[in-house]
């Protein structure tokens, strides 16, 4: 059998619905609307279903590259929030994690073009976590969560089809970064002992809020190691510290710690400032090592080689210890000792968005 | 039958810009070059050294350099105009990124929008979408001068050497007489 949008599958008089269905989605894939993976057709029924679910009117315009001449509006977020898997409820969410990557510095200059290829790291916190189903603990990362899987893959959609960013065109990742469109995580705010993240954001406890960055990868870091909080703590310094990441004179990186570790550090009497403060002070290599690597000079503020440069000293990562350089998130299960490091694309924008209520 | 599918790009009034293409100058003999560098590594370099063989071959004139703002978006109206008013011909570059590259050859059409002949130097790993801005600014054959990639990673030698190779292709971008 051969499956085409233009030829009906079947020739009686009584068309199979899943033929059509079928179809449509050969149609979308044909108009060059997907992201490889099949979508779901919007209709205006379903569409008007999801405007339903905030106050914001339909026009609004939520985003806009106007270097490219694009721009994306309320409504259109909503097709492709259908199109991407989503349920109805779950716009509220999309809207606040657009509103938050919007005010990401590289989104609204050439970031998504970027041979970098970054991608969104979305964080939800607040009651909306139970509410709507969004995985925080096991395979936080993803995949098997609807409601985690979708609303990131409405972003790559909105990228892709009102900003018109299209890999091999306008998009020139050279080779892009594995989980892009699918990483959004709900903090485990049950089993933190910290505040949520939001709250660095500057959204109260207990209040839904998203929040996004740009990130180029994650990197594990596996410690069942030591009870030791500072030996802990110096695993991930080595692992931030990879001079691969860093391209200026200072960089980003935020550690997604998983329960039992972020458990041991609050247990030795870390706050998430003390944590931030002690990685600030250790993540670094000394100019030797940088020297290695070719990364041991300056020019401007991009690291490049320098053959007659110092080699000793160490070079911090951190350009200080606020959460926009260093965000610290805790989610996945507390069933091991294995967290992420997040490389941050520039730097979080360190505010959280308010995800509006149920109406 | 899937006129009830809605279309997710937003697309259905996009405006279409026209081509607009300056007038060449007769001859480089005499004309004002205005070089601007988009920031990527090697740009100012290369610009600069070609500017240098349109003064020794051609007997032009570098009147103005200068450094976008942003380099992944188009140049600022201000800073346009401000190389306009002294240029006869324009050379930019260095589309050398996914961004920049694309930026790259908007900021060519909007010089040659302006009146001014515009070479555009690009990395040829970014032609297609150098080309694809091109046609989002209403100019999808605008005619953008390549070089083999990569141009970040030349040593002052190979970026002099680079130069020369293209010399003769902006000049023959920009004015009668290179043709």
């Amino acid at each position: 059998m051969t499956l085409d949008a233009a030829e009906p599958v079947r020739a009686d008089d009584a068309p199979d619905p899943l033929d059509a269905a079928h179809r449509s989605i050969e149609y979308m894939y044909e108009r060059g609307w997907t992201d490889g993976l099949p979508v779901v057709p919007a209709t205006r029924e379903l569409v008007d279903a999801f405007l339903a679910t905030t106050s914001r009117s339909p026009e609004e315009v939520i985003g806009r590259l106007d270097h490219l001449k694009r721009q994306v509006t309320v409504e259109v977020a909503a097709i492709n929030a259908v199109m991407a898997g989503c349920r109805p409820e779950y716009f509220p969410v999309v809207l606040a994690a657009w509103d938050a990557l919007m005010a990401e510095r590289s989104t609204v200059g050439g970031g998504w073009q970027s041979t970098s290829g970054p991608a969104p790291l979305i964080v939800v916190n607040g009651p909306v976590r139970a509410r709507l189903g969004f995985n925080s603990t096991g395979g936080v990362f993803g995949p098997g969560f609807r409601a985690n899987a979708t609303v990131a893959r409405t972003i790559g959609l909105i990228v892709r089809n009102p900003l018109g960013v299209v890999p091999h065109v306008l998009e020139q990742a050279t080779q892009g970064v594995p989980g892009r469109w699918a990483m959004c995580v709900a903090e485990n705010e049950e089993e933190s002992p910290w505040e949520p993240f939001s709250v660095d954001g500057g959204v109260a406890a207990g209040v839904d809020a998203v929040s996004t960055t740009l990130v180029r990868t994650s990197e594990f870091v596996d410690n069942r190691h030591t009870g030791d909080p500072e030996l802990l703590l110096g695993d991930f310094a080595d692992t931030i510290a990879r001079t691969g990441s860093w391209i200026f004179r200072h960089a980003s990186a935020g550690v997604v710690f998983c329960p039992e570790h972020a458990q041991m550090l609050a247990a030795a009497g870390m706050s998430k400032a003390d944590v931030r403060g002690w990685l600030l002070e250790r993540s670094g290599r000394s100019k030797a090592e940088l020297a290695r690597a070719g990364k041991n000079g300056l020019s401007g503020n991009v690291r490049r080689q320098d053959d007659d440069g110092e080699l000793e000293g160490f070079d911090r990562f951190f350009a200080d210890d606020s959460p926009r350089n260093l965000p610290i998130i805790v989610a996945g299960a507390r069933n091991a000792g294995i967290s992420m490091v997040v490389r941050v694309f520039s730097s979080w924008s360190g505010a959280a968005v308010r995800i509006e209520p149920p109406r | 039958m899937f006129d009830r599918i809605l279309d997710p790009t937003g697309l259905s009034a996009r405006p279409t810009g026209a081509a607009v293409a300056a007038r060449r100058v007769p001859s480089l003999k005499g004309a004002r070059v205005g070089l601007l560098n988009n920031t990527k590594q090697n740009a100012a370099q290369l610009l600069a050294e070609i500017g240098k063989r349109l003064t020794e071959r051609y007997g032009a004139v570098v009147t103005i350099q200068r450094t976008k703002g942003h380099v992944a978006l188009p140049v600022e109206e201000p800073l346009l105009k401000e190389i306009a008013a002294v240029s006869d011909v324009v050379v930019t570059g260095v589309g050398d990124c996914g961004s920049c590259s694309a930026s790259a050859a908007a900021d060519g059409i909007l010089f040659e929008r302006a009146g001014i002949p515009a070479a555009v130097i690009c990395s040829d790993a970014f032609e297609v979408t150098a080309r694809a801005m091109a046609e989002v600014h209403g100019d999808p054959d605008f005619e953008i001068l390549l070089t083999p990639h990569p141009v970040a990673v030349l040593d002052p030698a190979q970026v002099a050497a680079r130069a020369a190779e293209l010399a003769a292709d902006v000049a023959a971008r920009v004015s009668e007489a290179g043709r």
